[in-house]
């Protein structure tokens, strides 16, 4: 009785709906696995042969076997009409498989019928695909959607894990410090808290503080190991000379480094870098010296960073530094000495000159320096210069005072020669003023003094240009 | 008589490119099944993500081409609310269908300047042996609301693909040596509006002769009806009974 049924359906597809009826195509028409979905075909094929019905059927079949092809032996599965099938079954070495593919009324020129047959039906059935299919795997479960969302966020953690392991097994294999695992995904955590949130960074800057204790030796052996990696990824975006000074770092001030390595993946990533500068500052003040270098490195501009007094003896190194990246210009500009000039200016210009600012006592240290690098590498850019100025007023006892403040001013290279080729006649020895060489003893010594020169001289001379 | 609207337009066109669209694979599909051109002119190309065949013949290719692109502006009036106040039923001539099917009809009953595109093949003696029509009718509701419409509709058109593939098989062989032409039943308005686009492509059309339309004791074979949101279609066969003779 079953049999009768699933047969009269078969007619009835092929030769009533004229469809091409393939036992995919069956197997989830009538919701039956596959193999018997064939067995089914074959059934059909030969009642119908042996009754001699006047409906003209064609039947593809689907082998498959081993193929010896220049001498190779491959294994080959091929759709083919049923004129060719002993063709075909004459070339396999040993044929695996014959079975029924499809039944249909009219005789197929291409095989792109057959495809058409089972998209759509497939292209319905894609979540149960392999329902009715002979080829399983259990382990093979559709997700929930739930855990596909949670699990592409584990993968997420495990490949950012899987990143730092690495590191983790240089420390566990020096066997130094606490459980490498937590200090590094912690060490992450917490300098990102420390961009993210001002009150995280003071707990975590102490959490720092007793971790760096305790990782300096671990830092010291692994230094090694470490600076490679890790000067990769610095030399990405600071350079080579960011990395020496890393290792400077390294031999002299273990701390600094500590914090300096702790806060290079962050510094890798621009937005919480960028987003929080004040952070920065409240950091531990031996960042800072740092990224202060790393900033200047960045971009060419001589940004203004100020640094209070008791920071001058933490940045004694980092001057060193500076002064390499600097090349000699520092040096020449520090041996220079600038009393003269100011008082020149003052004697033929007995009205102050415009624009005047007041003084700026806390000078930035790294003013000058950016504009030596330029002016070494004699090309005409636009920055920014420390340019000597005046002011003019009556102190307390009725007498003219004229006080010579340094001021930065945009300017480019070409002016400067010009300034400094005509301002080099007009200096005298002559001091009339009290306060002037204690600003300039203060000015001079924090950047170059030939550029101090310059920077009067450009005003001086500037000041002519202009007219 | 309602002036179209830019949405109507728009709306007009996405209808109109379906249509050529499919007509297009539809008139190579036929030419390719009936073996009007040999099959080494064909090769395997994919529409609506499955393989079709597709002449590769390049004056071939451009005579189609131009053929559907002189249809498709009586496509793009295909839009709601398109309601036509007509003059009287006039004959063309000889080899038109009636072009104006009726006068005045309801604002609610759209009509389309196209009633059936039809690929008919012809012996050597320039009779018709088969006509494959594609009768061509908007949808009672029409509208575009429906996310999923555009694969809906793909998925109609495959249906239309694999019942032309297997055609031979409630069709009988043709005779050597035929031809084939296309023929547009349209309204005498809308070949005014033909006129200009075929001086601009300099692809001329001429009325249909009565041989090429009529078909003595036609034998009517259904292959595929579709209904959709924006489009109604069928599509079936007008065999001569006796083909060789």
């Amino acid at each position: 009785m079953a049999d009768q049924l699933y047969l009269e359906n078969i007619d009835e597809f092929v030769t009533d709906q004229n469809k091409i009826v393939t036992y995919k195509w069956l197997s989830y028409t009538l919701g039956v696995h596959v193999n018997q979905a064939k067995q089914m075909l074959y059934d059909y094929v030969e009642r119908k042969r042996k009754e001699n019905s006047g409906a003209q059927l064609h039947v593809t079949y689907l082998v498959s076997g081993s193929f010896i092809q220049n001498g190779h032996s491959c294994h080959k599965v091929a759709v083919v009409r049923e004129d060719k099938l002993e063709a075909v079954k004459s070339k396999l070495a040993v044929t695996a498989s014959i079975h029924v593919y499809s039944i249909q009324k009219a005789m197929l020129k291409d095989s792109g019928p057959l495809f058409n047959t089972d998209y759509d039906i497939l292209k319905s059935n894609l979540q149960n695909c392999s329902k009715f299919s002979a080829i399983q795997c259990a382990a093979a479960v559709p997700r929930v959607p739930a855990e596909s969302s949670s699990s592409r966020k584990f993968e997420q953690s495990n490949l950012q894990a899987s990143n730092e392991t690495p590191a983790n097994n240089e420390l566990t294999t020096n066997g130094h410090g606490p459980p490498p695992s937590k200090q590094v995904s912690q060490q992450p955590k917490g300098i990102m808290g420390m961009f993210a949130s001002k009150a995280a960074t003071k707990t975590q800057d102490t959490n720092k503080e007793t971790k760096t204790e305790a990782k300096e030796v671990t830092n010291a052996s692994s230094a090694g190991s470490k600076a490679p990696g890790k000067g990769n990824m610095m030399s990405n975006f600071f350079g080579k000379a960011a990395m020496n000074k890393l290792k400077v770092n390294l031999d002299s001030e273990q701390p600094v480094k500590e914090e300096k390595i702790v806060e290079q993946p962050p510094v890798s990533v621009t937005e919480p870098k960028l987003a929080t500068p004040a952070d920065l500052k409240k950091s531990s003040k031996k960042a800072e010296p740092v990224k202060m270098q790393q900033k200047e490195k960045k971009c060419n501009r001589g940004k203004r960073i100020e640094l209070s007094d008791d920071e001058t003896k933490e940045t004694g190194n980092v001057k060193k530094k500076r002064r390499r990246i600097k090349l000699p210009q520092s040096d020449s500009s520090e041996d220079e000495v600038i009393p003269d000039s100011p008082g020149t200016y003052e004697a033929e210009s007995p009205s102050p000159p415009p624009p005047i600012s007041p003084p700026s006592d806390p000078v930035p240290k790294t003013e000058p320096e950016p504009s030596s690098v330029k002016n070494s590498s004699g090309e005409n850019k636009r920055k920014r210069k420390r340019v000597l100025k005046s002011k003019t007023f009556v102190d307390i006892e009725g007498c003219i005072v004229t006080e010579k403040f340094y001021e930065s001013e945009s300017c480019t290279d070409s002016e400067e020669e010009f300034k400094t080729k005509t301002s080099s006649g007009h200096r005298s020895p002559a001091m009339t003023v009290k306060k002037e060489p204690k600003e300039e003893r203060k000015s001079l010594k924090k950047g170059a003094a030939a550029l101090g020169k310059a920077n009067r001289q450009v005003s001086i001379t500037g000041f002519f240009q202009r007219k | 008589m309602t002036t179209l609207t830019r949405q109507d337009l728009n709306f007009g066109q996405v209808v109109a490119d379906v249509l050529c669209e499919f007509l297009e694979v539809a008139v190579h599909l036929i030419l390719y099944v009936r073996e009007v051109y040999p099959v080494g002119i064909f090769q395997k190309r994919k529409k609506y993500n499955v393989p079709v065949q597709m002449s590769c013949h390049p004056e071939l290719n451009q005579y189609i081409q131009d053929t559907l692109h002189c249809v498709k502006p009586l496509l793009e009036k295909f839009c709601p609310g398109w309601a036509i106040t007509v003059s009287p039923a006039a004959v063309l001539g000889p080899g038109w269908e009636p072009a104006i099917l009726s006068s005045q009809p309801g604002p609610l009953s759209p009509k389309n300047d196209v009633e059936k595109v039809v690929v008919v093949i012809l012996d050597k003696e320039h009779r018709p042996v088969e006509k494959f029509v594609f009768e061509i009718t908007q949808p009672p509701l029409l509208s575009i609301s429906s996310d999923s419409l555009l694969s809906h509709v793909e998925q109609l058109l495959r249906a239309f693909i694999l019942k032309i593939s297997v055609c031979d098989a409630v069709l009988d062989h043709n005779p050597p040596g035929c031809t084939f032409t296309v023929l547009v039943h349209t309204r005498e308005a809308a070949t005014r509006n033909m006129e200009k686009i075929q001086v601009i492509k300099d692809f001329p059309w001429i009325l249909a002769d009565e041989q090429d339309v009529h078909m003595h004791d036609p034998r009517l074979i259904p292959l595929k009806t579709m209904t959709s949101d924006i489009l109604k279609m069928q599509l079936y066969v007008e065999e001569r009974a006796h083909k060789s003779s």
